[in-house]
């Protein structure tokens, strides 16, 4: 108690010292003229009586010295004079302080930036409670991984483990909202009762749906989002057990979600799956309803013993569906994981990268420093001499480049602030948890650790130098006293520079030449005005395929009939999204292999003129006719079984190319082992066309295309492709209100341009490129900035030495060659590290390139040929300095 | 002068709060000589360490200080004991005076020894 008094005192004491002071020097003052008196009373004379006293007092000066140090905080208040000291320094030069502050802002900014990033995608939790225990469940076999998988295959793996608490699927579906206003378009989820178990996620109000109402034949409930809760009803209270209509049905509710609540993703209600699996469709193994697993691991058992075990039961669920079930396994990855394992790479990519950029830029600002040393190298020599440590001296020096970094750091949070904006522009949808982006104080407390790490790292290297000055040497000496010491150590920091911008140049060089290919991708169509949005047909309307069908033909009319527009179709699915709809199929004519050794096709189901609308080249055969459409008409109606009116099929050439080389495909026939097999569709092939790229651009391989009459039956969701004479959008009212005068309830919704579909779908590689690209730039004009410092120092000193050679006859071209020739060997050197670094290091790109190598020789050349064409333009600036030395000046200075 | 021995440091505060206990209130230079005066002059106070242990005093809130007038009518900062300063002298003393008889004890010619 009575140290922490005393603490709080000689805090207080660090305040108000000039009173403190003057009242010290009073008592001192005070205490002399008592022994005075006594000396006068004992017969000295006045003069001698004083000087006694002061004499018997001793030394003035330490006693007031110790009480200063018992008043204040002696290791405090030197540290204060330090700053106090460094700050008046960086105030003295404000050209430095600025150079070396927007330097270390801009390492430091790029740096709180990326880790912000990967702080929030990649390090925090998901917001679930005891996260870390949450997996995803998907199929996977032989050759590929994440498909969804079947409602009879979840029942049985879940009737079988005993690895998790809890155990349900979910799966994205849409449903339209009458009745509550203007007609919407619902995001919604199909999820077990158990998602919200294994999540642990309590409603805000009301409660969400119990195990006995998540199976075939419960009443239909729902429960919604805070959002549609807040932006639909009002926030009433009252919503529970009111009912809704979601496509044309009755929903009581029963709950509403907390805000912030978002499983799978934003949604905007969640629906049991259980009465859905009625369905026929639901209870097949193969060909079914896409669903995808989650669960909460028990206590105790690890994602290898949870694999082992769901794996066991895949191995016996394949030997007792073996037509279904052959090779198929079952996928089980951390929830976080499955999040965000496809940015992962990309992130640890940018964050290692943007960390060359910091410490090429404190490599910088430690050159700066140390050019400044050796126009401080006599203060600190005088320093010395009067008395400062080593250790003193050299706290110091590091006070101030601390300084320096904080305020470094400080202008770096406004561009990281800055940069937060820019990602998010270039990432649009394609970064997961992109909304947990923040500069918190998780990310402060990261980037105060920055400043002070890159404090220390570059104001080491003064601040070792400044350990070892000559004292005598330097106070003595008039002129410098650069010692070679200090050269090879600023080279060496610019070598390093340059080798690792180099390796920055070629990676961003690697993406440039990667993304620029991605561009030129052909996606397989023409995207230049071409509108789709889409369309749901659901509810009492569209129960008969014949309803849907006539909606449908006659959007089409009325659409096709609007001014401005060329041709308008629609399609189950258009090229370039995510998803896709897959059937195996079997060649009629040709053995038929196993069913899990079957091929597969990707359905698409097209309205006529869906090729003229999207530019897809019809490259043999015919497109379909009145014909076909009418013909599959009448098999829709006959029978409800899928696909049995299907008598014709239009395929890609990758399908004819890998089952008909050099053969005709044309009046080939394709069976579709679909349903029984006397019911199952056999298609005769009738034309062939180009292909596209189905999901990415990127995308390479993959399954070939097939591309059946949508009037046979048009599904529930389809998008509408409408092909304008002049700017899509100018004509979205008039499409809009065709759509609402069919059927004022029906919402159109993901309203997008293919251009934008198409520029959307390379964000993560713009992303990628963009900061890479950005970082790579940032290194280079740093390095640059380092390269020409030291040489314009290093000009600045052989300027005698320059001037002497020019007595001695040397011509402008010699000196040229001096400082050129200096600053090049150090590029060299830079850049041949740089070489063998990239090499090692750009192999980590691999995954995120598109057609090129890591080591792809022409991106190699070029930056080696760009960075030494930069860094000549560096050197020749300072030697064209050199060869302005008039020698007589140079000779005659000092 | 020169050759009397100073008082060591960690009696010094013990000391001072002794002869604030006998004189009440005291200042710097009163205090100094009461100390040098009880040791019969063969103590001497180095005044380099006298005020700073004041400073310390005070800060532990063993005693206070105000400014006052001498009795030759001098302006000058008096020393006051504190209760807390009371307890802690009275505890010091006899930790002294323990550590006193244990070295006493070892100084002293052994009895029980032999």
């Amino acid at each position: 108690m009575r140290k922490l008094r005393e603490w709080i005192l000689r805090i207080g004491g660090l305040f108000n010292k000039g009173r403190k002071d003057r009242e010290l020097e009073e008592e001192i003052e005070s205490h002399l003229r008592f022994q005075t008196e006594e000396n006068l009373r004992s017969g000295m004379t006045a003069d001698e009586a004083r000087r006694q006293a002061m004499i018997k007092f001793g030394g003035m000066e330490s006693t007031k010295e110790s009480c200063r140090d018992q008043r204040g905080l002696p290791i405090l208040e030197t540290f204060l004079q330090d700053i106090r000291f460094g700050a008046r320094q960086l105030r003295k030069n404000p050209g430095f302080t600025a150079v070396a502050a927007l330097t270390l802002a801009l390492g430091i900014g790029a740096n709180t930036a990326i880790f912000s990033i990967v702080d929030a995608v990649l390090l925090r939790p998901l917001a679930y409670p005891d996260s870390g225990q949450l997996v995803s469940l998907s199929e996977r076999g032989p050759d590929w991984s994440g498909g969804s998988l079947s409602y009879p295959n979840f029942t049985d793996w879940r009737n079988q483990q005993s690895v998790f608490e809890k155990f349900g699927v979910y799966s994205g579906n849409n449903f339209t909202l009458t009745g509550a206003g203007e007609p919407a378009r619902l995001v919604g989820a199909l999820m077990s009762a158990d998602v919200f178990a294994a999540l642990r996620a309590q409603p805000e109000i009301g409660r969400v749906f119990r195990e006995d109402e998540d199976k075939r034949g419960a009443p239909p409930v729902a429960v919604i989002s805070h959002a549609l809760w807040q932006n639909r009803f009002g926030g009433n209270p009252a919503i529970v057990n009111k009912t809704i209509s979601l496509d044309g049905k009755p929903y009581a509710i029963l709950g509403v979600m907390p805000a912030g609540f978002e499983f799978p993703n934003k949604v905007d209600l969640w629906l049991p799956v259980g009465p859905f699996s009625a369905a026929s469709s639901w209870q097949k193994r193969d060909n079914h309803p896409g669903l995808f697993g989650l669960a909460r691991l028990k206590p105790g058992v690890t994602l290898e013993k949870a694999r082992t075990d769901l794996d066991v039961i895949a191995v016996r669920l394949e030997q007792q569906y073996p037509d279904s079930n052959k090779t198929r396994g079952v996928q089980i990855d951390r929830l976080l994981d499955n999040k965000v394992g496809n940015v992962r790479r990309a992130l640890w990519i940018l964050l290692g990268a943007v960390s060359f950029v910091l410490v090429i830029a404190c490599a910088n600002v430690a050159n700066l420093l140390l050019a400044r040393a050796a126009a401080r190298e006599k203060e600190i020599a005088l320093r010395s001499a009067l008395g400062a440590g080593r250790w003193r001296i050299t706290r110091q020096l590091l006070t101030e480049s601390g300084l320096l970094a904080l305020l470094g750091a400080a202008v770096g949070l406004l561009f990281a602030k800055g940069a937060l904006r820019v990602v998010a522009a270039l990432a649009g949808e394609s970064m997961p948890r992109a909304d947990e982006i923040s500069l918190d104080p998780r990310v402060l407390l990261f980037s105060g650790l920055v400043a002070v790490l890159t404090g220390i790292l570059f104001g080491l290297a003064p601040a070792w130098h400044a350990r070892r000055v000559d004292l005598q040497g330097t106070l003595k000496e008039t002129g410098r006293g650069a010692t070679s010491g200090r050269v090879g150590l600023r080279q060496g920091l610019v070598i390093a520079e340059v080798a690792l911008t180099f390796v920055l140049l070629v990676g961003a060089g690697l993406l440039l030449v990667s993304f620029h290919r991605l561009l030129q991708v052909n996606p397989g169509f023409v995207a230049d005005r071409v509108l789709t949005f889409h369309i749901t047909l659901s509810g009492e309307k569209y129960q008969l395929v014949e309803q849907e069908i006539l909606f449908c033909h006659a959007l089409r009319e009325k659409l096709r009939a609007l001014p401005g527009v060329r041709a308008a179709s629609l399609v189950s699915q258009a090229p370039l999204h995510e998803g896709g709809w897959d059937m195996r199929f079997l060649i009629e004519g040709r053995p038929e292999p196993p069913p899990h050794l079957q091929p597969s096709l990707q359905v698409h189901l097209i309205a006529p003129d869906y090729f003229q609308v999207m530019g897809i080249p019809l490259l043999q055969g015919r497109d379909f006719t009145e014909q076909d459409n009418r013909e599959h008409l009448r098999g829709a109606s006959s029978g409800n079984d899928w696909g049995a009116g299907l008598n014709a099929v239009i395929i890609d050439e990758e399908f004819a190319k890998r089952y008909w080389p050099n053969q005709n495909p044309l009046g080939q026939r394709v069976r579709i082992p679909f349903g029984e097999r006397e019911k199952q569709p056999i298609v005769t092939i009738v034309g062939v066309v180009g292909r596209i790229k189905e999901n990415r651009l990127s995308e390479q391989g993959g399954m070939v295309q097939a591309y059946f009459p949508m009037y046979q039956q048009p599904l529930q969701n389809m998008a509408v492709v409408v092909k304008t004479t002049n700017a899509p959008a100018a004509i979205l009212t008039t499409m809009r209100q065709q759509v609402s005068q069919l059927d004022p309830a029906m919402p159109i919704f993901e309203i997008h341009t293919m251009r934008e579909i198409r520029n959307n779908n390379v964000a993560p590689e713009r992303l990628i490129l963009g900061l890479l690209g950005g970082f790579a730039a940032l290194a280079l004009i740093l390095a640059i900035i380092g390269l020409y410092g030291l040489l314009a120092f290093t000009v600045t000193q052989r300027q005698r030495e320059i001037g002497i050679r020019m007595a001695l006859g040397a011509q402008r071209f010699d000196v040229l060659n001096l400082v050129v020739g200096q600053g090049m060997r150090l590029v060299l050197i830079g850049a041949f590290i740089g070489l063998l670094g990239s090499f090692a290091l750009t192999r980590v790109l691999a995954s995120v390139l598109f057609k090129v190598e890591p080591a792809d020789p022409l991106t190699f050349v070029t930056v080696t040929f760009l960075l030494f064409v930069v860094a000549l333009l560096a050197c020749y600036i300072p030697a064209r300095r050199a060869t302005k030395v008039d020698p007589m000046v140079a000779l005659r200075f000092e | 002068m020169n050759d009397k021995p100073e008082v060591w440091q960690g009696t010094l505060a013990l000391m001072v709060l002794k002869t604030l206990e006998g004189a009440g209130s005291l200042h710097g230079y009163g205090i100094a000589r009461q100390i040098e005066r009880t040791s019969a002059d063969l103590l001497s106070v180095n005044y380099g360490t006298l005020y700073p242990a004041l400073l310390k005093l005070q800060q532990e809130g063993y005693i206070t200080s105000e400014w006052g007038l001498s009795e030759s009518n001098r302006k000058a900062k008096f020393y006051q004991l504190t209760r807390a300063g009371r307890k802690q002298m009275h505890k010091e003393t006899e930790e002294w005076e323990q550590m006193t008889a244990i070295v006493a004890r070892f100084l002293s010619p052994k009895e029980g020894m032999a």
